[in-house]
């Protein structure tokens, strides 16, 4: 390749690669971004259905206990064993999942108190009321054993689970505000790469002019003059490459014109 | 002007800097690839593209002009500070364009002043690049551009004329390759034996050389919030009072001195006044801190007021105490050595003890002239006639760079600053020093400044790293012509 051809193509191709630079620095900024969106998007989702999943399960143990404490009735003693377990498998499953796990200690605690709580009661408190159960009645012990120590533990689960899910939620917003920094930083390398490829291209036509149009206005011009009124082809400036080369041709064919003429 | 030629150089100190945004990325890549690597990387890459584009154009030139060696220092350094930016934009982080705008300006003036409120959250990496910033700012970008001119051997110092003060020109009798070797010599030793005994005194080899650039540089950059008050040890801070004073002296008296040369620190009247004032700063200090009872001890006073008085005359800026709860007496003390600063023909900004030493000979001359209107007396410094056209450059000088700390102070109680914050900020600015007092005091840092205030200060940096006048010149069309 010939000096004047290797330099503009060496500049246009500085020129693509930088197009085809930006293109893939976007390409993977913005696939980060998407990521980045996706996982908030599960961790969100994800901490509803877990929040969703330990709310039923408290639903199904109180209803459980109710039936066994208030009314004896021992055919829910699995339900209630099985709430239980579903109580804390989500809770084990949360923790975890957790990003944040500090926000599941008051829940947990919860949890173990439930657990303890209903291990006691299913040990020795159900001991004697099988009777009642099948008539019906309502057991005045039971009632005041849900009353006074179940009640206000399954109040406290449940705020638990809700403070979870709301503490999550919140946990995402400072995400959110990190993803909009991200956003940002996802377009700045794109920006950035603009900036260089407007100075690169403004070098080129720079260097374009005063290499290559500058050099062939002033010998078109020079030659002209020659032609019409025989001044001297004189081409000012700092000549290179081929436009030196053509400088020197039209010397020698002016000085081959003229000793023709001779 | 040959606008290509000039294109072609300040492409090559871009290469330069690429190179350094590079090895910044490799040590990103050792710490196990930190959240730097990428955008340094690409910051890299971009600045690397930018610059090898005119080379492709352009061809070595044997010759250059006053005019072209001065743009393309002038050049160099404002496409330093453009492209410094790009790691930091990229990274994110504190770093908005103002902010990044900002320390990148501060590196590569060698200001050292911070926008950052957590420095030690930095990876690895972009701690180094911004260390590097200051040490290719120091010297680097200057030195480079002289080096890459081989055809430089039979000119005169064209592209140092900006750089070096004028003073320190006239200080140098040697040819300008051969003060590229010097500057080298002189700046590349005293970064190895910085860091190697920073090392020696308990840092890691990390900080060691983060620091040991820093100083040598007269910076001020740390890697750590509280500055060298982190590490709490006389040894560090007695290590880096003497790096700082010697980057402080003239350069070339440095190597003159070290290869046994006549003309040396020992004979030199700039710098028996430099040392002097040091130690008399360090001591008035020192007494008025133990006297109002700030420490125990009067060596604990003087280690305390000597690191700090060091750190603020050669314009370094690192802090061992927070001198917003000093005497008023030690404040106006380090304020006054903020503006003197240290020799010409050091990588320290300020007016330049040089200078405030000839006006002090013209203030006395004048004087002497009141009383014998006729005498004829001649100002010499070092046993050399001052030319006046030189008297009167430094009359100019000073009284640029006071009207400059005035607009610099008018322009930040506007922006809502108070007085001290906003004086001390101006001549903490313009002297490349880095830490002022009040709300930029040495503990605190430039954060909370309003963005048009960082920007004006980022101008302030670079009219002082380019001795106003270098700056000004760009922007007067006729100049170009």
């Amino acid at each position: 390749m010939t000096g004047l051809r290797k330099r503009v193509t060496i500049g246009f191709l500085s020129i693509v690669c930088l197009l085809f630079f930006s293109g893939m620095v976007s390409l993977v900024e913005l696939s980060r971004l998407s990521h980045d969106t996706d996982d908030i998007l599960r961790a969100n989702k994800r901490s509803i259905e877990l929040a969703r999943e330990m709310l039923d399960a408290a639903h199904g143990h109180n209803v459980a206990l109710i039936r066994l404490a208030v009314f004896g009735d021992r055919s829910y003693d699995s339900l209630c064993r099985a709430s239980m377990e579903r109580l804390e498998t989500a809770l084990v499953v949360a923790q975890h999942e957790a990003l944040e796990k500090s926000f599941l200690d008051s829940l947990a605690f919860a949890t173990t108190e439930l657990r303890v709580l209903t291990d006691n009661y299913l040990a020795f408190g159900i001991a004697g009321r099988d009777e009642r159960g099948a008539r019906g009645a309502a057991d005045p012990v039971g009632v005041r054993w849900y009353n006074e120590e179940y009640e206000s533990l399954y109040g406290y689960l449940t705020a638990a689970v809700k403070s979870y899910m709301t503490s999550t939620q919140s946990s995402l917003a400072p995400r959110a505000e990190q993803m909009k920094k991200n956003a940002y930083r996802a377009v700045t390398p794109v920006l950035i790469s603009l900036a260089v490829m407007i100075a690169i291209v403004l070098m080129l036509y720079y260097f374009m002019s005063i290499y290559c149009v500058d050099p062939i206005l002033r010998m078109n011009k020079s030659l002209g003059d020659w032609l019409a009124f025989r001044m001297p082809f004189a081409v000012k400036g700092d000549l290179k490459d081929e436009m030196l080369e053509l400088k020197e041709k039209i010397d020698a064919l002016i000085s081959l014109s003229k000793q023709n003429k001779a | 002007m040959r606008v290509d030629v000039v294109l072609r150089y300040i492409g090559m100190v871009m290469l330069f800097i690429a190179g350094f945004m590079l090895l910044s990325a490799g040590i990103s890549w050792l710490g196990g690839m930190d959240s730097s690597f990428y955008p340094l990387l690409l910051a890299a890459l971009l600045t690397a593209l930018l610059g090898a584009f005119p080379l492709i154009f352009v061809e070595k030139k044997e010759q250059l002009s006053n005019k072209e060696g001065f743009c393309i220092v002038v050049g160099s350094w404002l496409v330093a500070c453009a492209v410094g930016m790009f790691p930091y934009l990229i990274w994110g982080g504190e770093f908005t364009l103002v902010n990044a705008l900002f320390e990148s300006v501060s590196g590569f003036t060698t200001t050292g002043a911070t926008v950052l409120t957590d420095v030690e959250a930095l990876p690895r990496g972009m701690q180094f690049w911004r260390i590097a910033s200051t040490w290719i700012g120091g010297m680097g970008v200057v030195m480079f551009a002289l080096v890459i001119l081989p055809s430089m051997g039979r000119s005169k110092m064209t592209l140092s004329n900006v750089e070096l003060s004028t003073l320190a020109k006239d200080n140098y009798r040697y040819r300008t390759q051969i003060i590229v070797q010097i500057l080298l010599v002189v700046y590349l030793g005293l970064t190895v034996l910085a860091t190697l005994s920073l090392k020696l005194a308990g840092m890691d080899w990390f900080d060691a050389v983060c620091h040991g650039m820093s100083a040598s540089a007269t910076s001020g950059f740390s890697t750590r919030n509280a500055s060298v008050a982190y590490y709490n040890s006389p040894l560090i801070d007695t290590i880096l009072i003497f790096v700082m004073a010697t980057a402080g002296i003239h350069f070339g008296l440095i190597y003159a001195t070290v290869t046994g040369k006549r003309n040396n620190i020992f004979r030199s009247e700039v710098t028996r006044w430099y040392i002097g004032m040091l130690l008399a700063g360090g001591i008035v200090i020192a007494v008025s801190l133990y006297a109002a009872d700030l420490y125990p001890t009067l060596s604990a006073a003087f280690r305390y007021g000597l690191f700090q008085f060091v750190s603020l005359t050669t314009t370094t800026g690192f802090a061992t105490a927070d001198t917003n709860l000093w005497t008023p007496l030690a404040v106006v003390v380090l304020i006054f050595g903020s503006l003197v600063s240290a020799s010409a023909g050091s990588t320290s900004g300020g007016i330049k003890i040089n200078r405030l030493l000839l006006a002090g000979k013209m203030m006395r001359v004048r004087l002497k002239q009141q009383q014998h209107p006729n005498a004829v007396i001649r100002i010499r410094m070092d046993g050399v006639v001052q030319e006046t056209e030189l008297l009167h450059a430094v009359m100019t000088f000073i009284v640029a760079y006071l009207v400059l700390i005035l607009l610099g102070t008018v322009f930040a109680t506007v922006c809502g600053a108070d007085l001290t914050t906003a004086f001390s900020g101006a001549v903490a600015m313009i002297g490349n020093v880095g830490p002022g007092f009040g709300a930029v005091g040495s503990m605190n840092n430039y954060a909370t400044l309003p963005g048009a205030l960082k920007v004006f200060d980022a101008l302030l940096m670079l009219l002082g790293r380019l001795e106003i006048f270098g700056l000004i010149q760009l922007f007067f069309m006729k100049w170009w012509r």
